[in-house]
């Protein structure tokens, strides 16, 4: 009783795992189609690999939605750039480019650090002046930093253009100037002495966003702070580049960072054509190789079939996973190795079921009647064995999914992953092997983990939905 | 004689596919030439202990070259470093196959010494304390779940667990490792983060091995939960498939207690193609057991194997991927003995 394509997709339809599963699908499908069309190839290895990209963002942050679910609000991360100034001044010659940045301040904790950077400054007679001053909600106001362009050098003609490969970046948290700065001021608003020294232990963006209580002792307050950044310069051709104010949080985004402070909302997201890439292509080739083998195997009979099972029982006879590791460790961690390797000990699991179904059909008459009318071998195998088999291979196809994305995230998790493609394995092992799950980092560790299950429930549970269309005798009776 | 013939015929096929393994791994390392690194590293260190030997007695450091230049040579052609790789196969395999593969890098035994097969060997129980008694849990569950579900096709008990057999497909039995660290460990402070004792060790015998109890909750509870699966789905099927034989029905007829038909006719029938799927499960518990313990710090030869890739101790590497390929084929042939005694229709 075979079924036309038409019959085959009504009865796999009918199932509600098999609806299930194509939704699935279809959304693991459109991000994966949103990651490959708007990240850069090279977003391994030159943004998510490289810390320094990640600098300026809250290390080991929750997400910020956890503020809704916790009594002690958390401060959020604010990145605010400027490319055009706020305000201009002239005096003179002199034109102040004023960058002005306001903050509505109402978390429960100071922010973790300040910093700003400056891209690209050019200067033709004297160099710029930057300076940073804060009007903080009790309408006091500090200045906070301020340093001069660094100077022509020998030999150098105008104009002047510095900071361009590689952004100035300066940390206001740590820095002794603004810690003496800061001194002043409480010694000048509250009368509280302390050292710049202490002022650096205890935290510059802590101070800054609180008033002292008790000795030693700060509350934060909570308001309109405005940071202003101005640049001073001497020519009319003087140019600002951009200007960027970090104010690091506790909280980030939708996914929270690790502890290099990696937003893993765009680390998870480019999971998914990872994880599809590696568990479809995978499988697909070994699928059409086991089955190709158990075909000729099959059909063939004879000293091939002989060398394709002795060659399947050595590969069954091998245990999976030490082998990866031992391959993936001396060959190197690459995803065409990875996929190589997958496929050579995947195939003999389906050409030894393929192989048996083969022998049972090659006695049937239609075959009988194709070689009598003097069909070539090659033609029988293609045209009249292999549509046989097809559902079945079919169905096995999608069956072999799951296994090919969690190896391949066991893999990754070991240490083993293609260090220029991170996938959810890959966010996992680190966040394991730098000891986020003694420090309770739940954000970090759970969404992986429910992505590799979801992807992996995806293919489950169309296989699932398949089964009643290879296997009549699961169909129901209508 | 038959039941004999049997057997040494399975031993002779695994130990041909054991050797093979050997030779499979050898041909890959001396083709990347990683096999010349490391006879390369035990000339190196021979030649160093034998300088500082030598340095006390022979004074002219020129003399001490040239004697330790000629000393290199011999010893690299004792190594075989002047051959290429594929002359020196049965030797390298050779060297494999008796862990003779010179010292680990950096990995050490609990004592510190770095001889390859001392770490092996010292950590090899504890892998397989907790892979035995993984499987025996799973096993006895198994049994008992699989063959009462069977009794009741279409039950709740019988839903739930084909649910969960189809999902737990799809879950990365590490990953519900590290979910139970972070609840009882780090949440809940029920259970320790990992390690095999308490830091430092309770000194009374009986207090530690409580303590290793406790610490094997766990890692223990993971490898279940990735191998209960299996054990009772086989279980029910096996067991569905013979309760409907017709000398299950003649007991039925004869007026049998059910409590007796279901042990003497149906799991005694059911027992030998149960123990296969278990055989055909075996490298689950392997990759279980490598994953397993590198979660849970479990000090046997699976954490090994992770600390080994970390730290790139090649030698430990290798070593460990034959020892797993022989703990797989003896495990085997145990299993395997076992069916034969089980299911006398084998001995022909």
């Amino acid at each position: 009783m075979a079924m036309n394509l038409r019959e085959s997709l009504k009865e796999f339809w009918r199932l509600n795992v098999s609806k299930v599963g194509l939704i699935f699908l279809s959304m693991l499908i459109l991000a994966s189609i949103y990651v490959v069309a708007s990240y850069p190839l090279d977003f391994g290895v030159r943004y998510w690999n490289n810390p320094s990209y990640w600098a300026d963002y809250p290390k080991s942050a929750p997400p910020a939605w956890v503020n809704l679910i916790s009594s002690e609000k958390a401060p959020e991360h604010y990145v605010l750039t400027y490319t055009k100034p706020s305000n201009i001044t002239l005096t003179g010659t002199e034109r102040k480019l004023s960058y002005i940045f306001e903050i509505d301040f109402q978390a429960d904790r100071p922010p973790s650090f300040i910093s700003f950077t400056i891209l690209d400054i050019t200067y033709h007679e004297r160099p710029s002046t930057v300076k940073l001053s804060v009007l903080r909600p009790d309408m006091k106001n500090i200045e906070v930093y301020s340093f001069i362009v660094s100077g022509p050098y020998l030999g150098e003609e105008p104009p002047y253009r510095r900071y361009y490969d590689q952004p100035k970046r300066i940390s206001i948290t740590g820095d002794m100037l603004t810690a003496t700065a800061l001194s002043r001021f409480l010694y000048r608003e509250y009368n509280v002495t302390l050292r710049p020294s202490e002022v650096n232990s205890i935290g510059q963006h802590k101070i800054l966003f609180s008033i002292p209580v008790r000795d030693r002792e700060f509350k934060v307050l909570k308001g309109q702070y405005i940071f202003t950044i101005d640049v001073y310069t001497y020519n009319p051709n003087d140019e600002v580049g951009e200007v960027t104010l970090v104010i690091g949080g506790e909280v980030y985004g939708v996914m929270g960072t690790d502890s290099l402070g990696r937003d893993l909302f765009i680390g998870l997201l480019f999971g998914f054509p990872v994880a599809l890439f590696i568990g479809i292509v995978t499988s697909t080739i070994t699928t059409l190789l086991g089955a190709g083998l158990g075909i000729v195997g099959g059909y063939l009979g004879g000293r091939v079939d002989e060398v394709i099972q002795r060659i399947a029982d050595f590969i069954n006879n091998i245990p999976l996973l030490p082998f990866l590791i031992f391959l993936a460790f001396i060959l190197g961690q690459n995803i065409w190795i990875l996929v190589f390797l997958l496929v050579v000990f995947g195939w003999p699991t389906l050409t030894i079921i393929v192989r048996s179904m083969v022998l049972q059909l090659k006695s049937g008459q239609f075959i009988e009647a194709a070689i009598s009318i003097g069909a070539p071998r090659w033609w029988i195998m293609f045209k009249h064995i292999f549509p046989q088999v097809a559902p079945f291979i079919f169905a096995q196809l999608i069956f072999f999914t799951p296994t090919f994305i969690l190896l391949e995230a066991a893999l990754s998790f070991l240490g083993l992953g293609d260090p220029t493609l991170p996938t959810w394995g890959q966010i996992l092992e680190y966040g394991f092997r730098s000891g986020g799950i003694y420090v309770g980092l739940w954000w970090w560790i759970i969404p992986p983990g429910i992505l590799i299950i979801w992807t992996a429930i995806t293919f489950v549970l169309i296989a699932l939905g398949m089964e009643p269309v290879v296997n009549p005798r699961l169909r129901k009776i209508k | 004689m038959g039941l004999a013939r049997t057997l040494i015929f399975r031993a002779t096929t695994l130990a041909l596919v054991l050797i093979l393994v050997v030779f499979f791994m050898v041909i890959i390392l001396g083709a990347t030439g990683t096999s010349d690194k490391i006879l390369q590293a035990m000339v190196n260190e021979e030649v160093m202990m034998l300088r500082q030997a030598l340095a006390k007695t022979i004074k002219d450091p020129e003399e001490l070259n040239r004697v330790l230049a000629i000393r290199k040579q011999e010893l690299m052609e004792f190594y075989g470093l002047t051959k290429p790789w594929y002359i020196r196969l049965p030797d390298m395999a050779w060297r494999v196959i008796t862990l003779d593969l010179g010292k680990a890098r950096t990995l050490k035994t609990f004592a510190g010494g770095n001889k390859v097969s001392e770490i092996i060997m010292e950590r090899l129980p504890n892998t397989i304390i907790l892979v035995t008694s993984a499987t025996a849990i799973s096993a006895l569950v198994g049994l008992i779940v699989g063959v009462r579900i069977a009794t009741r096709v279409g039950g709740l008990l019988d839903r739930i667990s084909s649910y969960f057999s189809a999902v737990s497909y799809a879950i990365p039995t590490w990953w519900i490792g590290i979910i139970l660290i972070l609840v009882f460990s780090f949440f809940l402070r029920l259970f320790p983060f990992g390690g095999l004792y308490s830091t430092p060790p309770p000194t009374d015998p009986f207090l530690r091995f409580l303590d290793m109890l406790w610490h094997a909750v766990l890692p223990v509870t993971t490898l279940v939960i990735a191998l209960v699966g299996v054990w009772i789905y086989t279980t029910r099927t096996i067991v569905l498939n013979t309760a409907q034989e017709d000398f299950v029905n003649a007991a039925r007829a004869k007026g049998f207690p059910e409590e007796l038909i279901r042990r003497r006719y149906i799991i005694r029938v059911a027992a030998p193609p149960i123990i296969t799927n278990v055989i055909l499960g075996l490298a689950t518990s392997i990759s279980g057991a490598i994953l397993t313990e590198t979660v849970f710090s479990w000090p046997g030869i699976g954490r090994l194997f992770y600390d080994a890739v970390l730290v790139m101790d090649e030698v430990v590497v290798i070593a460990l991927t034959y020892i797993f390929t022989l703990v797989y084929v003896v495990a085997r042939f145990i299993l395997e003995v076992l069916y034969v005694i089980l299911d006398p229709r084998v001995r022909y």
